[in-house]
C-alpha cells in the first residue's frame, strides 16, 4: 500500500485525537487572531440598538445543555444591553431543558450589570418560564398570554406582575429576541409573532443554520441574525463586554483550519490516487 | 467545594464518557449515555407534569372546567403506551397535528413564500443582486425535471446545479464550524482552572479502564474504520 493509500484510509480516531488538540490548546493558551464583524451580527446589534428605551421586547430563550456554550455568552450580552438601554424583556422558552438555561443566562446578565440599573424581577423583567406545544404554544401565548400561563416561572401569578399589567398579547412589544440555538424555532418567531403582529425580529442560532434563516434576512423578516459562537463573540466585542465567547471563536479558528488542510489533502490525494490509476 | 465546581465535576466525567464513543462502542459510553437519557427524561417529565399542573389542573380546580378537555386528550396521549389502547392516543396527536399545521399555515404563505419571493425581486445593479436572482431561477429550474437537459436549457440546468453545490457546501463547512463549537464549549467546562486536573485523572483512569478492557478481551476492540 503507498503512503497516499495509507494516507486515505488513516484511522479516524488519529483524526479525532488532532482535533482535540487543535481546540483544546487555544483553550489552555488563549491566541487571539483577527476577526472582522460579519454583516449579520452587525444589523442584530444595530437593530437591537436601536430598540426605544422603555419598550417591551419578547425574548425566547431557546439555548440547551449543548448550545449555551456557544450561544449562551451572546445570549447574556443581549440581556445586558436591553437591561442598561432601559428596554423591559418578558422571557420564555419552549424547550424543558431550555427553560433551566435561560434562567441562568438572566443571572449571568444581572450579575454583570453596573451598579443602579434597574433590573427588578417583574417590573423590568419577567421570566414566564416553559410554554408548552411548541409552534402552537408560541401562537396560544402571544394571542393571549393569561389564557395560555397562569403563573411565572418563580410562580408569580399573571396579574401580580406589574410589568404585564394591560399586556396579554404581542401588540404590546416593540421587538421579538429569538435566541432559539438549534431548536430551529425562529420561524417559529415570523410566523406566530413577527408577521401577524407586524413586530420585527433578530436573534442568535447555532452556525449550522444561519444558512437556513439567511433568505429571511435578505427578505428583511429577519433583522440580522448572531450565528452561533462567532456571534457571540462579536457580541462581546459590539458591545465591550469581553467575554468567553472570544476565546471560544479563536479554538474554533484553529479547529476550522485543521478541518480546512485535512479536506484539501484528502483531495489532492485522492486526485493522486486516481491519477495513477489505483483503487 | 460548592456546588459549581461539584456541576463541572459532573459534566466533565459524562463528557469523557460519552466522548470515549470516538475510540468504539464500549461500556463507559453505554454508561453515560443511560444516565444522560435517565436524567434528561426525568427533567423533561418533571418540567411538562409542573406545566400542566400550573395552567390546567389549577385552572379546573378554580372552576375553569374547559381545561378538562385537555386533561382528558393528555391522558388519552398515555393509550400509546399498549398496543391494544395505541387507537386512543390518535385522537389528541391528530389534533395537535391539525391545530399545529393549521397555525403555521396561517402566516407561512407571507413569512415563507411570498416574502422570500419578494426577496429574489431586485434590481441588477450589484453583484450580489445579480447572484441572488440567477441563483434561485437556475436553483428553481434545476427541479424542473419534465424538462429534457438539453440545448440552452442545459447551461440553466449546469447553473443551478453548480449554485445548490455551493450551497450545500456552505452548509457543510457551518455544520462542522457548529460541531467544533459543541466540542469547544464542553472543553472549556472540562479545561476549567477548577477541575482540570481531575479531568486529566479522569482521562487516566477512563484509559486504563478501557486498556485494561481491550488486551483482557473482555470489550470488543472497535473494528470498523
Amino acid at each position: 500500500m503507498s503512503i497516499i493509500n495509507k494516507l486515505l484510509n488513516i484511522d479516524q480516531r488519529i483524526i479525532y485525537a488532532a482535533l482535540f488538540i487543535a481546540l483544546a490548546y487555544p483553550i489552555l493558551s488563549p491566541v487571539m487572531l483577527p476577526m472582522d464583524i460579519q454583516g449579520y451580527s452587525q444589523q442584530a446589534f444595530d437593530f437591537s440598538d436601536s430598540i426605544p428605551e422603555g419598550s417591551i421586547v419578547i425574548f425566547e430563550g431557546g439555548l440547551g445543555a449543548a448550545t449555551y456554550p456557544q450561544g449562551g455568552p451572546g445570549m447574556v450580552v443581549q440581556i445586558y444591553h436591553m437591561l442598561t438601554k432601559g428596554v423591559k424583556i418578558v422571557f420564555f422558552s419552549i424547550g424543558t431543558e431550555q427553560n433551566f438555561w435561560t434562567v441562568r443566562a438572566i443571572e449571568t446578565a444581572l450579575g454583570k450589570l453596573p451598579p443602579g440599573t434597574p433590573a427588578e424581577n417583574g417590573v423590568d423583567w419577567v421570566h414566564l418560564g416553559y410554554v408548552a406545544g411548541g409552534e402552537a404554544g408560541v401562537g396560544s401565548l402571544v394571542n393571549d398570554i393569561r389564557a395560555t400561563i397562569t403563573s411565572d416561572y418563580y410562580g408569580t401569578p399573571i396579574d401580580d406582575i406589574p410589568l404585564l399589567e394591560g399586556v396579554n398579547d404581542a401588540s404590546s412589544f416593540a421587538a421579538v429576541l429569538w435566541w432559539g440555538g438549534s431548536e430551529g424555532s425562529m420561524p417559529y418567531g415570523i410566523r406566530q409573532i413577527s408577521v401577524p403582529f407586524g413586530i420585527p425580529i433578530t436573534g442568535m442560532s447555532t452556525t449550522n443554520e444561519v444558512p437556513n434563516f439567511s433568505p429571511y434576512i435578505s427578505a428583511g423578516q429577519l433583522q440580522g441574525i448572531f450565528g452561533g459562537v462567532r456571534g457571540s463573540a462579536e457580541y462581546e466585542y459590539l458591545m465591550r463586554l469581553p467575554g468567553p465567547a472570544l476565546g471560544q471563536a479563536m479554538a474554533t479558528n484553529f479547529g476550522g483550519l485543521l478541518w480546512m488542510i485535512l479536506v484539501i489533502l484528502g483531495n489532492v490525494f485522492y486526485f493522486i490516487q486516481r491519477t495513477r490509476g489505483e483503487e | 467545594m460548592d456546588a459549581a465546581v461539584w456541576g463541572l465535576l459532573a459534566g466533565s466525567a459524562i463528557s469523557l464518557g460519552a466522548y470515549s464513543v470516538l475510540i468504539g462502542d464500549n461500556p463507559i459510553s453505554k454508561l453515560t449515555e443511560n444516565i444522560y437519557m435517565g436524567i434528561l427524561g426525568g427533567y423533561i417529565f418533571a418540567t411538562n407534569w409542573d406545566f400542566i399542573q400550573k395552567n390546567a389542573i389549577t385552572k379546573v380546580a378554580g372552576g375553569d372546567y374547559v381545561y378538562i378537555l385537555s386533561i382528558i386528550l393528555s391522558i388519552m396521549l398515555l393509550g400509546r403506551l399498549k398496543s391494544e389502547y395505541l387507537w386512543v392516543s390518535r385522537y389528541p396527536v391528530v389534533l395537535t397535528v391539525g391545530v399545529g399545521l393549521g397555525l403555521a399555515m396561517r402566516t407561512s404563505v407571507m413569512a415563507d413564500f411570498l416574502g422570500q419571493i419578494q426577496a429574489t425581486l431586485l434590481p441588477w445593479t450589484s453583484l450580489n443582486n445579480l447572484v441572488m436572482v440567477i441563483g434561485t431561477v437556475t436553483a428553481a429550474a434545476y427541479f424542473i425535471f419534465t424538462a429534457q437537459s438539453s440545448g440552452a436549457y442545459k447551461y440553466v440546468n449546469t447553473a443551478g446545479r453548480v449554485f445548490l453545490l455551493s450551497a450545500f457546501g456552505v452548509t457543510y463547512g457551518q455544520t462542522v464550524s457548529f460541531r467544533f463549537e459543541l466540542v469547544i464549549g464542553r472543553l472549556v467546562a472540562m479545561l476549567d482552572p477548577r477541575v482540570a486536573n481531575y479531568t486529566y485523572v479522569m482521562i487516566l483512569i477512563i484509559a486504563v479502564v478501557l486498556i485494561f478492557g481491550y488486551t483482557t478481551k473482555r470489550i470488543v476492540w472497535y473494528s470498523g474504520r
